[in-house]
């Protein structure tokens, strides 16, 4: 069976389609990522139009996140005025990542940059996850205590001024790191076409020292905010969402993510930057080999339907 | 499942011109049911069929082909190239205006029915009908890049010659079939029915079919496209419900 679809103009396998909303959005529930990095490559790999795949991709993190995130709140995982800050930083990364791609577009540069900085960002990131979280983790083998991620309050983060209270973080910060992550988060998601959760976790953890059981929530919350933006923008700048390719999409992310935030639980904290790392680290890799061996299609050229 | 359409389209072409003329005249009518291919939720691609008659002298041989050829839209190729040990770099070219389909039916190779600059002259090659951009005509690559284009949508069924498409029936009857993928998209296309009388272009008939969308991908497609703000929330909505009641559901069987 196939279902056509009416914005990218092709038909596509609900079912396929469908499970492949299920799976990312299992890995979107377990570490609070929307799982855009990985949906919207495997989208342009099955040939729907960049445009198009970029739209799914975040409408299916809005949705993803939105479900997990309810039960992120039930467990009292979400520091609301964190992710408010982070999103507000958010929205305006976008806006300068949207001018900045348009920059490197016109100078024929936007492709490698992209490419480059990807490669470069997810393998320092997802080195840096797997390192951390196996020391943790041999160490509480071994029977010692578990190394604290906060760092003493001569941090830098706690030097800024406009300090302001984040209560259940129990955080007194300056305002700057966290927007500024946000800012910062939005750009990638702006230039990247992703929702940018599998970046600002390893932020919260590492930069603003979020206690960890609030990490995953927060950021879910974020993903949300952003993922929801990315899509309106898309529909009404590009039309380029096509809601039945959303919708089938969504069917099984929501399922998955739901399931995801279970397995998440069972899982320690160590445990799930650990495999969040890995994952990273593989999409890294494939990356740095489309970079360094000669690639499977020499030639790639525009499809019917739109990406031109 | 394929949308059959079926187009009757009657022509009835007096004589032709030039030399052809003087030796014995060749008639062509060919004939469509449908000048419509309808784009449903469930479209996977449509054949177009053409049937029709043609009258010739008995010396010599008589090949009919048929081409079917889509709207036109800009398009790009490029070839990655290897630069300071990594493939970031890429030689492209543009088109200002590709087919999104073409599609050629005969019933045995072209080559065999005509020498291949007349193939091209009367528009039966895809290569021809591209139109490529000036800044790229230059480019050193673009034989290469042009070439590339055209084989990698012969391998998408986007450009098709198939010369098995065309059946001979008894008493100059012929039908032409030719297979469109779900990826050719709407808009008005051209079938053209071409006589070659030895090799030689006898006579020639053209017609037009429209592929467009109807019930609720046109609804979507309009909606999406007239109203694009609102068709953004309605995604947003979408994401924020489809959301809630996972949440609902699940919990209710999976407690904890």
């Amino acid at each position: 069976m196939q279902v056509y679809l009416p914005i990218a103009e092709m038909a596509v396998s609900p079912w396929l389609m469908a499970t492949l909303g299920l799976v990312v959005g299992c890995l979107s529930g377990i570490f609070g990522v929307g799982g855009g990095f990985l949906m919207t490559p495997l989208l342009m790999l099955m040939g729907i139009p960049a445009p198009v795949a970029v739209a799914a991709g975040a409408n299916l993190a809005a949705a993803s996140s939105m479900s997990s995130v309810l039960g992120q709140f039930e467990r009292r995982g979400v520091d609301l005025r964190m992710g408010l800050v982070i999103s507000i930083g958010g929205i305006i990364g976008v806006g300068i990542g949207s001018i900045l791609f348009s920059w490197l577009k016109s100078q024929g540069a936007a492709e490698a940059t992209v490419r480059i900085a990807y490669t470069i960002l997810l393998g320092s990131l997802g080195t840096s996850l797997v390192w951390e979280s196996l020391r943790a983790i041999a160490k509480t083998r071994a029977g010692g205590p578990v190394p604290s991620l906060r760092r003493s309050s001569t941090d830098f983060a706690h030097r800024l001024p406009f300090k302001i209270r984040f209560p259940r973080s129990k955080l007194v910060i300056s305002i700057i790191p966290p927007l500024a992550i946000g800012i910062g988060v939005g750009i990638l998601s702006a230039i990247m076409g992703v929702g940018g959760g599998f970046i600002l976790i390893p932020a919260l953890v590492y930069i603003i020292h979020m206690p960890p059981n609030l990490v995953v929530g927060t950021s879910t919350l974020q993903v949300l905010i952003t993922a929801s933006a990315t899509t309106f923008l898309q529909s009404a700048v590009n039309g380029s969402l096509d809601l039945v390719l959303s919708g089938l999409l969504i069917v099984g992310g929501v399922m998955g993510a739901q399931f995801g935030v279970i397995i998440g639980r069972k899982l320690k904290g160590e445990q799930l930057r650990a495999l969040l790392g890995a994952l990273v680290l593989l999409v890294a890799l494939r990356l740095a080999a489309d970079l360094v061996f000669v690639p499977s299609t020499l030639f790639e050229l525009s499809s019917p339907g739109g990406g031109l | 499942m394929t949308a059959r359409i079926s187009l009757w389209l009657v022509v009835m072409v007096g004589l032709i011109l030039g030399p052809a003329a003087q030796a014995q005249s060749t008639q062509v009518s060919a004939a469509l049911i449908d000048d419509a291919v309808l784009v449903t939720s469930s479209f996977t691609g449509a054949k177009v069929t053409v049937f029709g008659s043609v009258r010739a002298g008995s010396v010599g041989r008589t090949d009919i082909v048929v081409a079917v050829r889509g709207p036109d839209r800009p398009a790009w190729i490029a070839k990655r190239k290897r630069t300071a040990g990594l493939w970031i770099g890429k030689d492209q070219i543009n088109f200002v205006a590709a087919p999104t389909f073409f599609g050629v039916a005969s019933a045995r190779p072209l080559e065999q029915i005509a020498p291949s600059d007349t193939l091209s002259l009367y528009g039966l090659r895809p290569k021809g009908q591209l139109d490529i951009a000036k800044t790229s005509a230059s480019s050193p690559l673009a034989e290469t890049l042009i070439d590339a284009f055209v084989a990698q949508r012969q391998r998408e069924k986007l450009y098709v010659d198939d010369s098995n498409g065309v059946k001979l029936l008894k008493g100059g009857l012929f039908r032409a079939d030719l297979q469109m993928p779900d990826r050719t998209p709407p808009g008005l296309y051209t079938a053209k029915v071409m006589v070659f009388r030895n090799g030689r272009p006898a006579q020639s008939t053209l017609t037009t079919l429209v592929v467009t969308k109807v019930g609720a991908e046109r609804a979507l497609f309009e909606f999406a496209r007239d109203h694009a703000v609102l068709h953004g929330l309605a995604g947003v909505l979408l994401a924020l419900l489809a959301g809630l009641s996972a949440a609902g559901i699940v919990r209710r069987f999976v407690p904890g």
